[in-house]
């Protein structure tokens, strides 16, 4: 996209895919202009709040409760996220870019995550429900949402030294 | 970090013809006699025999070049570099996640070491469904015990770890009959780090086997390049475009000239999913509508227990124990049969296949030295109702592969879950967990057992995975069956070969890289009596 003017780099129109099935679930069928969620294959602000609340709900009862060394494993966990995307083929980062665009929407948000809160509202107790729900959603496109997000938390959070503590693994034998 | 010697590093300084990436760029053009495209099992394989020939080789390989110095025992570098989509490839509705290798050696290089010959009554499916009348047990006797005895394939007589033992164990309670796996091994230090790149080169993966030979015989081998496609001319390969990727399979450069490799004959061998994909992107002949069609996953269903004591399954040797009970109590054609297996349990893998969230998650990642992962692999394609997956190809040409999970396949999950839950409790288990979206953990067989059969079996909520891709390029005696004639030749081009699992008309019913070994171990030799008349063996 970087050939692109600066106008068409921050706006893109939804190809066929995930996230714009949802937002045509969502929205009645109108199509969106948005703001994609990945820049130069980077999270952008709006997507490490929307990454770091669905973090705090995923891994609740994992995270620290006190907030300094909880955040310095989000930070941990969103700088890993960074390099764990620019690993992905460009149809995968394209992919989150877009739904991460459409989730940092008061539709998406309302409409994929069930969120009625805005995200820098939103409480733990709040994402917890609306992680649930989308989990045992009947609607598939919620569940593939719920299943990327888990895996966006879990990848990085487990690549962290940090969370070896909490499971008890030793880390790899020395040969 | 290995302090270990590195035999590819010591073959590189010794002068491995080795080009792409940071080996240095890529020539124009470069003819030989054969271009093998992919440097997997079947690759190696075919690699080694042709140099064992005296013919002139190129390999290609789009993923990167890593040995044992880069091998770390850690799991975001190992899925990033050593396996497709970053080990996050998925089928098109997302239903199943694949883990498939991509880097030099394919999957043998980050495989699990399970060794299987391919099993009578699949031989005999294909001998009925497929006029395939050579692929039978005898026939093919000879080639699989080359391939073991070069890739040093025997029965693992250490003790398994807890984590197989346990399948062991709660299997005999139930009269289940369970055996030992035999591995692809020499001095292994029994690790269990086989997943993220042997950091002992003690798995014979192709990686420290057949492709140093080759690359001794003068072999060249192309890194971080990608074939894009075939030329074609009357029924005939006349070269192969090829470009340079990132570790990512992003091009280099959208201006690059293409590599255009030209040989005297082709053989295909990137795997099910993308040796299909090239053929497609190739736009090669496939009158009968077969090409990337019956591809197959052995979806797999699992459920995770909390054992009692220590499981640590993480550490040693990965799957030593099987049991193949449910693949023999059933008709091949009926209900489908399931193959036991466990799976080693590191932080990654463990955290992202773990059904659920938040608190209740959190207290059973504080259980991960206990836990035991129980896999069933389903032997899909042998029922009506088993027509596997379709390769397509995306708008930038990369491959998706549509596999609907079929409600045949979900009947299959839910009475594996139940044989495996009970399995577990009679190992011992505290708690199970089935993987599925709605279960909760339950701590008696009598629980479980009513909450599984209690479960909506549906995709998405039923936690599938896949680690071995097969078929797409099937073999058939009858060339309206399939894509690959019985000698491996492509039924409509003449001087191309499929030598990987992609040629299998159906799974296997058993881990397949000894099938692919000794299937293609046969097919290669016969192809080096075609193209020099002479005869050479693998050991």
């Amino acid at each position: 996209m970087s050939h692109l003017p600066p106008h068409h780099q921050r706006r893109t129109f939804l190809k066929l895919g995930i996230a714009s099935a949802v937002l045509l679930a969502v929205a009645g069928g109108a199509v969106a202009l948005l703001q994609p969620g990945l820049v130069d294959g980077k999270i952008t602000p709006s997507t490490r709040l929307v990454l770091t609340q669905v973090a705090q709900g995923m891994l609740a009862g994992s995270l620290p409760a006190d907030a300094a060394p909880r955040q310095r494993i989000l930070d941990g966990m969103m700088a890993r996220t960074d390099t764990f995307i620019a690993g992905l083929p460009l149809h995968v980062q394209a992919e989150l870019s877009q739904l991460f665009g459409l989730l940092a929407t008061a539709a998406g948000r309302r409409g994929i995550v069930g969120l009625s809160a805005s995200w820098e509202a939103a409480t733990a107790a709040e994402m917890v429900t609306a992680l649930q729900a989308m989990r045992t959603s009947g609607m598939d496109l919620r569940i593939q949402a719920y299943q990327g997000l888990h895996d966006l938390v879990c990848v990085p959070y487990f690549a962290g030294h940090e969370s070896w503590a909490l499971l008890g693994y030793p880390g790899p034998i020395a040969v | 970090m290995s302090n270990l010697p590195d035999p590819i590093l010591e073959g590189l300084q010794r002068g491995w013809k080795v080009l792409g990436g940071k080996h240095g760029p890529l020539p124009a053009t470069l003819t030989c006699d054969v271009a093998i495209i992919g440097s997997g099992a079947g690759a190696g394989i075919t690699a080694e025999l042709m140099t064992k020939a005296g013919l002139k080789v190129v390999i290609i390989e789009e993923g990167q070049l890593k040995s044992s110095t880069d091998f770390k025992q850690l799991e975001p570098e190992a899925y990033a570099s050593l396996y497709q989509e970053g080990a996050g490839r998925k089928t098109k509705d997302k239903g199943i996640t694949i883990l498939q290798g991509r880097s030099v050696g394919g999957t043998t290089t980050v495989n699990w070491t399970s060794s299987f010959r391919t099993p009578a009554d699949t031989l005999k499916f294909w001998q009925d469904q497929f006029s395939l009348k050579d692929f039978t047990v005898e026939a093919l006797e000879p080639y699989f015990k080359q391939a073991e005895t070069r890739l040093n394939i025997e029965t693992w007589l250490t003790s398994p770890n807890e984590n197989n033992e346990l399948l062991r164990r709660g299997a005999m309670k139930l009269g289940i009959p369970a055996d030992t796996i035999r591995r692809n091994v020499k001095g292994c230090y029994n690790l269990g780090s086989c997943g993220m790149g042997c950091p002992t080169n003690a798995k014979q993966s192709m990686l420290v086997t057949t492709l140093p030979f080759a690359l001794d015989h003068g072999a060249t081998l192309l890194v971080e390049t990608r074939a894009e496609r075939f030329d074609i001319t009357n029924g005939r390969i006349t070269g192969v475009q090829c470009i340079a990727v990132k570790p990512n399979a992003a091009p280099v450069s959208s201006a690059q000239a293409a590599t255009q490799i030209i040989a005297k004959h082709y053989v295909l061998a990137g795997g099910s999913i993308n040796s299909p994909a090239l053929l497609m992107r190739s736009k090669a002949p496939d009158p009968h509508k077969r090409l990337g069609g019956r591809t197959f996953l052995h979806p797999v269903a699992i459920t995770t227990a909390v054992m009692p004591k220590t499981v640590a399954a993480w550490a040693g040797a990965p799957q030593t124990i099987y049991s193949d009970h449910f693949l023999h109590t059933q008709a091949v054609d009926g209900p489908i049969g399931y193959k036991l297996e466990v799976a080693p349990l590191h932080p990654v893998f463990f955290g992202a296949n773990l059904p659920g969230f938040g608190e209740k998650q959190a207290a059973l990642f504080r259980q991960y030295p206990n836990a035991n992962v129980m896999l069933a692999l389903m032997r899909d394609g042998f029922h009506p109702q088993s027509v596997g997956g379709q390769v397509e190809l995306r708008d930038d040409g990369s491959p998706l592969l549509d596999y609907p999970i079929s409600d045949y396949v979900l009947e299959g999950a839910r009475r594996s879950m139940l044989t495996m839950a009970q399995i577990q409790f009679e190992a011992g288990a505290t708690m199970v967990y089935p993987g599925h979206e709605l279960a909760e953990g339950t701590s008696t067989w009598a629980q479980t057992k009513a909450a599984i059969e209690a479960l909506p079996m549906k995709p998405l909520l039923t936690k599938i995975g896949s680690a071995h891709v097969m078929g797409g390029c099937g073999l058939a005696g009858d060339a309206s069956k399939g894509v690959t004639r019985p000698d491996g030749v492509h039924w409509q081009l003449d001087n191309l070969s499929i030598h990987d699992g992609s040629i299998f008309p159906t799974s296997i019913g058993a881990n397949p890289q000894l099938s692919i070994y000794g299937n293609i171990n046969r097919l290669a030799q016969g192809l080096v009596k075609r193209l020099t008349g002479a005869d050479v063996v693998l050991a």
